[in-house]
């Protein structure tokens, strides 16, 4: 047994957030600690609240997909998606399989960013950095193909109620068949590593362990569920989108840990390079997207999405206007969050951190940061200023025919006055 | 008299360790960022942190006791510095030398642990305190296989003294061979002692931000990180003088270059420890102290008192 | 007959009140309403004996006299029943149903600080989702409550008490 047991410390009270390096959001945990033992833990949600289920009854249903994509940085198209279908469902629309098909393709992409970004947090939460350096690393692959398909790397925007903005075009299908082949052959290192290192699996077996039953009774979704062996999986228990045309295996484990729930993520990101490669090659020939009305008809309905982290839910009232009665969004973190309390119990303050993280709870990413290369590489260190990643874009928009420069000196005027 | 205030205070002392202190935490940062992928810092990045740090106001927090709280990053950095003098560098002989010295290196680098606890207690923050436990909890876990794969060579030497014992070495050309073990445990305890990865239990951020560290800011930070540099140095100077004691007999300059290169290579060992390892927990860590790493230590005294009783003599 | 029809004729059958109350929306979606006595009892038997094993979530409606809630429950097959039922808005109490799923808690917390229901047989704890020094009067999801400053500097101070405590 750990020797430390006999140290003998007061009982203290340990404050976890709201903030803390360890979490990535708002959050307060109190950890009742004797020595390096946990006894007692309680958590304190709800420093993110933004009232945005109450400012979705102030806007219009267009408005409303826009702000309902900011509830997360992560897995933004999650919540559009689960709002437009709920409300195409509401208006009776016949979407466009190509549109489907086109969200199913962002929505996976977006589960391997999730996945890989949680990958590289686990990493971090037990001091191996240089696994969050390497999957982060290659999380920028899978986000440049989400820029170049939808403009943007989070929020990608590219939902509309009736379908898609966006379409894909042959030179994309190429690119995201190169991107998901880098990825797969990555995966397969990282996989390669979790069932090898041993540094690595001792901090992670044995550690959060959630027993099947607990799993059932405390309504864990997702990747957390999955690691107990539920086998439990929106996208095949109540189909959206076109999930049921594409097939595809639920991964489960029976290690019950956070290292079950390593694995899970892993198998998960091996079964979406699949899903994509099936969704990219059946990609349907049509249109993209339909009229929507702008006043939804009377009605209610309730949609699930199986976002990265767990079931994601949407309930929409609506009452003939143009703006929703009552917009209702519960996050898969919100049923996992519970979860925690079973986990942490009689576990070690070191293990703290990757248990939180275990049930991958969602934080807002909206830094955008960029690093450009020269192309004419006359800067050894490859790293171009400010200044000049401005004037270069000034130049790039100049030269497709968008010049800001009047509209400065008018407000430069206006500023004047 | 005017030679010993230049040995403390230039050469070998306060000015040259601060700058190898600087400069092998610089290879350890770039060297564990190529492994990573990343660029890693400029040349200058650890001179300006410090730097910046320097100029930055103290904040000792109301509760913490100020006098202890101020003291013990002095203490840390005197410790190390003068932990120096009874090495061997490149040269059979230290500066200063009496037989007995080796126990007295090993205590001057105990001495940075107990500032981190001291430190740390007295900063009364919570994170402080858990911080300060797990460092001295660590302590005991590698100060003893330390102190054992140490006493091995000696053993064999049949001194007290480091200079005698690189005497020793440099007439028997190759036994430091027979002491590899005791390399490999002393490495391992030089990374607890330095509170690396995997042993940066006591610091860990993701629990309980900087450990002993979350209240210490400005000069007094600085002076605790620069004792941390300097540690990493007159620590890997003791490895290297007791379990490589190779090339003493060189010319001044050859030696000093061979003495780098050993420094560099103890370096580059724990950058790539911590690239490759996660975290310890605290149990596992003194597990794996008890249980693995102190048999090894106890077996390289075997194999010295072995050899001894075979060959020498 | 369809799993959705099953489970339908099901439920008329034990509680004949139903007739006419509960629908088939769609595949995998039934709706039913009832009122707040009967309430408990059809959960119950939804969870026990129909399958109903996990609560997806609480929805609070505000209906003008009345308070909606709408308990979304789900089986492993997909199908969601949307059980209802309303409470007057000036005596707007309910029962907790912690006892059938321990995570209904987070859920009946929410309600009690958007919507203002008062939840019966809660333990005690912390608040969620609104900040401590949120006046307990103010319902942000009432439809009759509108965005202004509640915060005022007394409350704010009150709030600060928070932190570092030895147990």
């Amino acid at each position: 047994m750990p020797p430390e047991k006999g140290l003998k410390m007061r009982k203290v009270v340990i404050p976890i957030g709201p903030q803390h390096p360890a979490l990535k959001e708002p959050e307060s945990f109190n950890v009742t600690l004797s020595g390096e033992r946990i006894m007692a833990f309680s958590a304190r949600l709800g420093y993110n609240h933004r009232g945005i289920e109450k400012a979705c009854e102030e806007r219009t249903y267009v408005q409303d997909v826009y702000l309902v994509e900011r509830i997360c940085g992560i897995c933004s198209h999650t919540h559009s998606t689960s709002f437009t279908q709920a409300v195409e469902e509401l208006a009776a629309l016949d979407v466009p399989k190509r549109a489907l098909y086109i969200r199913v393709i962002i929505g996976e992409l977006e589960r391997i960013h999730s996945h890989l970004l949680w990958l590289g947090i686990a990493g971090h939460e037990v001091g191996f950095d240089t696994l969050l350096m390497y999957s982060w690393r290659d999380r920028e692959v899978v986000m440049d193909i989400l820029a170049e398909l939808t403009g943007n790397r989070v929020n990608y925007g590219i939902n509309v109620i009736g379908g898609v903005k966006r379409d894909l075009e042959g030179h994309h299908i190429k690119d995201i068949s190169k991107a998901v082949d880098t990825l797969e052959e990555r995966t397969k290192y990282y996989i390669d590593i979790a069932t090898k290192e041993t540094t690595l699996i001792q901090r992670l077996s044995g550690v959060g362990k959630l027993p099947h039953e607990d799993a059932l009774s405390l309504g864990a979704t997702g990747p957390t569920a999955r690691a107990s062996n539920v086998a439990r999986d929106i996208r095949q228990d109540d189909p959206y989108a076109v999930y049921s045309e594409l097939g595809f295996r639920i991964v489960t484990d029976n290690h019950n840990d956070v290292y079950g729930r390593t694995l899970v993520r892993l198998g998960e990101l091996m079964e979406t390079y699949r899903l994509i490669r099936a969704a990219v090659n059946n990609l349907p020939e049509g249109p993209i997207a339909v009229k929507a009305p702008r006043k939804i008809p009377e009605g209610e309905v309730f949609s699930r999405y199986e976002a990265p982290r767990g079931e994601n839910v949407h309930y929409i009232k609506s009452n003939g206007t143009d703006k929703p009665e009552r917009v209702k969004v519960r996050a898969p973190t919100l049923a996992n969050v519970q979860t925690v309390a079973r986990m942490l119990e009689d576990e070690q303050l070191a293990d703290l951190p990757i248990v939180i993280a275990a049930i991958d709870p969602c934080f807002s990413c909206t830094d955008r940061m960029i690093t450009v290369k020269d192309p004419d590489d006359s800067n050894p260190r490859g790293i171009i200023k400010w200044d000049d990643i401005r004037s270069y874009s000034i130049g790039l928009y100049r030269s497709r025919g968008v010049d800001f420069s009047l509209l400065n000196k008018k407000l430069a005027e206006k500023l004047k006055c | 008299m005017l030679t010993d205030l230049f040995h403390i205070v230039i050469f070998p002392g306060f000015l040259f360790l601060c700058a190898s202190g600087m400069t092998a935490e610089y290879i350890d940062r770039k060297l564990y960022a190529r492994l990573q992928n990343r660029m890693g810092p400029p040349w200058f990045q650890p001179f300006a942190d410090f730097m910046k740090l320097v100029s930055k106001e103290d904040i000792v927090p109301d509760e913490a006791n100020p006098s202890m709280f101020r003291a013990m990053p002095i203490f840390a950095l005197t410790a190390s510095i003068t932990a120096i003098f009874y090495i061997p560098l490149w040269h059979v002989n230290a500066l200063y030398h009496f037989n007995g010295d080796l126990i007295v290196t090993i205590y001057l680098l105990t001495i940075p642990t107990l500032t981190y606890f001291l430190g740390g207690w007295y900063s009364t923050s919570l994170y402080s305190k858990i911080g300060a436990v797990r460092s001295l909890t660590q302590l005991f876990a590698y100060e003893v296989p330390l102190l054992m794969c140490i006493l091995a060579p000696a053993l064999l030497a049949n001194t007290w003294s480091l200079s005698e014992m690189a005497a020793f070495y440099t007439n028997h050309k190759w036994y430091w061979a027979f002491n590899m073990i005791g390399f490999v445990v002393s490495i391992i305890a030089l990374l607890g002692k330095l509170e690396k990865v995997p042993f940066d239990i006591p610091e860990a951020e993701t629990e309980i931000v900087a450990g002993t560290f979350t209240e210490y800011s400005g000069r007094l930070l600085a002076i605790f990180r620069l004792s941390l540099n300097i540690e990493a140095i007159t620590g890997a100077s003791l490895i290297a003088a007791v379990y490589l004691p190779f090339g003493l007999e060189l010319p001044t300059a050859a030696g000093f270059a061979v003495y780098l290169a050993k420094l560099l290579f103890i370096i580059a060992i724990m950058s790539l420890s911590r690239t490759v390892f996660a975290r310890f927990r605290m149990d596992q860590m003194v597990e794996f102290c008890w249980k693995y790493v102190s048999p090894f230590a106890f077996l390289q005294i075997l194999i010295c008192l072995i050899i001894k009783g075979v060959w020498v003599r | 007959m369809t799993r959705e029809e099953e489970i339908m004729q099901g439920l008329i059958k034990k509680f004949p009140a139903m007739e006419g109350k509960i629908r088939v929306r769609r595949a995998r979606r039934l709706t039913a309403e009832t009122d707040q006595a009967g309430f408990e009892e059809i959960f119950a038997y939804a969870q026990k004996m129909l399958g109903f094993t996990s609560l997806c979530t609480i929805t609070g409606l505000d209906e003008g006299q009345t308070l909606g809630l709408i308990y979304h429950i789900t089986r492993t097959d997909g199908i969601v029943l949307n059980l209802k039922f309303s409470v007057p808005k000036d005596k707007p109490v309910i029962k907790s149903m912690i006892k059938y799923f321990p995570i209904s808690d987070i859920y009946e917390r929410e309600i009690a600080d958007l919507l203002g229901v008062q939840v019966e047989g809660l333990p005690e704890g912390n608040r969620y989702p609104l900040p401590e020094d949120w006046p307990r009067d103010e319902y942000p999801l009432r439809k009759d409550w509108k965005p202004k400053s509640v915060f005022t500097s007394t409350a704010r101070s009150n709030a600060a008490g928070e932190g570092v405590k030895d147990a």
